[in-house]
């Protein structure tokens, strides 16, 4: 399954296990970074409590920069390794942190009309970038013909 | 409902502001300084701090939880810009999934 998935570009003459468990690796640093760059909604939920330009807001504001910046080197350093459109679909994580941390942190409601909302939500996301990744392929596919 | 619209035209101006960087990805200049430093590129990361800004203030009312749903929206903007500036075609399948997309953001909006 994973192997027709992947397509050539995934280095077809690599030992069976040990693709496998690399794009494990790289899959587990991804929802590491995600995780990580879930926080950002933290620090900028924080500032958004705090006067602006007090030394609170500023401080808060320069962590969730730091974090956007950690987040944008993490991410094109995944994107060599892994194939956007399957970084895009797992992205759609970030949603269900959204949550954990509004309820956790905020107090904020829980209600079941969320959890379906964010599951067709997620549902369209991991779509969309099925939808992109077969686009994508049409293209480069056209391109070669030409 | 005011900071809902704020968030919300904070995720717009974000997606533009990607458009201007892969337009200025796309052309060719003299050094490596001037890849970064030309006004495409500033103005587009003058945007982006801009909207960092626009998500905190909105913050105050919306809901933390809601962020990342509100965030969701650049895929229609990204499918827009891709069509009319990048001419790229849309499949029926992406059509779909934004139709889902817009659906979650709705019912879970309306479930907080």
């Amino acid at each position: 399954m994973r192997d027709a998935q992947n397509g050539p570009d995934m280095g077809a003459g690599a030992p069976r296990s040990g693709r496998g468990s690399t794009r494990a690796v790289v899959l587990m640093a991804l929802h590491v970074l995600l995780f990580v760059f879930s926080l950002s909604g933290f620090f900028s939920k924080s500032a958004a409590a705090q006067p602006f330009m007090s030394v609170e807001f500023v401080a808060l504001y320069a962590g969730m920069l730091f974090i956007l910046a950690v987040y944008a080197v993490g991410w094109q350093q995944i994107l060599k390794r892994l194939p956007l459109t399957v970084a895009f679909a797992n992205k759609a994580i970030t949603i269900v942190w959204g949550i954990v941390w509004g309820v956790l942190f905020f107090g904020e409601t829980f209600t079941w009309q969320m959890v379906v909302g964010a599951c067709i939500v997620i549902a369209g996301v991991v779509l969309f970038s099925i939808a992109d990744g077969e686009d994508q392929r049409e293209a480069d596919g056209k391109a070669a013909d030409s | 409902m005011l900071y809902a619209a704020i968030y919300l035209t904070g995720v717009f101006i974000a997606a533009v502001s990607q458009v201007m960087l892969k337009k200025a990805a796309q052309k060719s200049y003299g050094s490596i300084v001037q890849e970064y430093l030309n006004p495409l590129v500033i103005c587009a990361y003058a945007l982006f701090f801009l909207t960092t800004l626009m998500t905190i203030y909105a913050y105050k009312e919306v809901p933390l939880s809601l962020g990342p749903i509100f965030e969701a929206t650049s895929y229609i903007y990204v499918t827009a810009f891709g069509v009319l500036v990048f001419k790229e075609k849309m499949g029926k399948k992406k059509a779909l999934a934004l139709a889902l997309i817009v659906l979650g953001i709705v019912v879970y909006a309306t479930g907080v």
